[in-house]
């Protein structure tokens, strides 16, 4: 089964023929060719996949594409801001280490975006809370926490 | 990863339509967190999918006489209802630690109850609640107390063409306390054991009593002997001590990469002896 999806991919309308048994994921990357969304187990645990829609984050490699017809989607490509500046929590990764091999980052950042969406200035807890859906296989988890709270600083 | 087909339905006529047309070679599929990761791994095989997310009658949520949630409730709304928080903080705590932001933003309390897993968190809350289902098919309603629903490990008492439509909770009774409890590995774990209690005291004797502990047995339980044991009792360390030690003679856990059979049994103990201690602190 395949059909036209229509939806909203970091502000501009676009459509895909999508066959039915895709994920949100593989449409991003293979369609659009937007591999800043990682794949990492496939199964909503790591988080590497977290992209927004209507805001919300989600696991994209458990999100049928067929979902997300009439919505609106932000991937880690939407972020960077006019003029290809980075947006805040970009920035406040970069300075402060919160990144190691960089696999988990673009999903820590929308996992963030998510968080300080809805609670701007997070405690630690709050921060942790936020990217229990997220793992960082180099375990820098230390300096992620930290990026977090500078990033709040700035929203 | 296996092809199927996906089929949005908008009315719940639709649905069963779209299943009498598949025969019977479907699945339902509410958030997906469950059924797609069961397919990818190779544990489920449909040819099509029917997704309930377009269906409007499986929304919302009203708290008038009593709690009425549809099937699709997300558990991010549950986390953030003030109304739950107040009057079923047991059913609100239990869906703010469900896994993770990620899947609470998608899944739905009532695909959790479908998909039948003994460690389900939405599970012990709606026990001590008392819940009850409303089960919808081509052929009619009805309604399923949450006790009667589970029948082992996902399996339940739904036809293979009925959907779970809504969870309704009657009206919280005055001066009833409840809590909620999981222990797992890590923050956003299946859960190791979890347990909820419900506690109503009058002039310090226990009028009420409802438990239920999930992940020990192959579905989530209520602890009804025990229940027994407590009402009319002041609730003091003794009667704990034995509550700890009967929900230990009443469950009976598996080894599994989570946790041994025995530290599932001694645990569970004692997170019903510490649900109905917070539970206490809250009642009245």
């Amino acid at each position: 089964m395949k059909k036209l999806i229509r939806f909203t991919l970091n502000g501009h309308e676009v459509s895909a023929e999508v066959e039915s048994h895709r994920m949100l994921l593989e449409v991003l990357r293979n369609t659009f060719h937007l591999t800043g969304t990682k794949e990492g187990c496939g199964q909503g645990e790591c988080g590497a996949c977290t992209v927004l829609v209507d805001g919300l984050s989600v696991d994209s490699c458990l999100y049928p594409a067929f979902e997300v017809e009439g919505k609106s989607v932000t991937t880690i490509e939407g972020l960077v801001e006019e003029g290809s500046r980075l947006h805040p929590i970009q920035e406040a990764f970069v300075e402060h280490g919160g990144i190691q091999c960089g696999f988990c980052t673009p999903g820590m950042i929308m996992s963030t975006k998510a968080l300080l969406d809805e609670n701007p200035h997070p405690t630690d807890d709050e921060i942790k809370r936020g990217i229990s859906g997220n793992l960082c296989r180099c375990t820098g988890y230390v300096q992620i926490v930290e990026s977090i709270r500078k990033a709040a600083e700035k929203y | 990863m296996k092809k199927f087909d996906y089929y949005q339905p908008e009315s719940l006529k639709e649905a069963y339509g779209l299943m009498e047309k598949l025969n019977g070679e479907a699945r339902f599929i509410a958030g997906g967190t469950d059924v797609i990761v069961r397919i990818k791994q190779g544990a489920l095989h449909p040819d099509a999918l029917i997704s309930l997310r377009r269906i409007s009658a499986l929304k919302g949520l009203g708290n008038e006489d009593g709690l009425s949630m549809g099937s699709m409730t997300l558990f991010r709304d549950i986390e953030r209802d003030p109304a739950i928080a107040r009057d079923y903080p047991a059913l609100g705590e239990a869906a703010s630690v469900l896994a993770n932001p990620q899947v609470r933003n998608v899944a739905t309390i009532g695909g959790n109850l479908c998909n039948a897993a003994p460690s389900a968190d939405a599970a012990p809350p709606l026990m001590v609640l008392e819940a009850t289902l409303t089960i919808e098919g081509p052929g009619g309603q009805r309604e399923v107390s949450i006790e009667d629903f589970f029948r082992g490990p996902g399996e339940t008492c739904l036809e293979h063409t009925e959907v779970v439509t809504r969870i309704t909770i009657p009206k919280k009774r005055k001066g009833a306390g409840m809590a909620f409890l999981k222990i797992g590995r890590v923050a956003q774990d299946i859960a190791i054991a979890n347990a909820a209690a419900l506690i109503v005291v009058e002039n310090g004797v226990c009028r009420k009593c409802r438990l239920s502990a999930g992940a020990v047995a192959p579905v989530p339980l209520r602890l009804k002997r025990i229940e027994g044991i407590v009402e009319g009792r002041r609730i003091e360390p003794d009667l704990l001590d034995r509550v700890a030690e009967m929900v230990q003679e009443d469950v009976s856990p598996i080894t599994d990469v989570r946790s041994t059979a025995q530290y599932r049994k001694t645990v569970s103990g004692i997170l019903v002896q510490r649900a109905i201690k917070e539970a206490l602190d809250r009642a009245g």
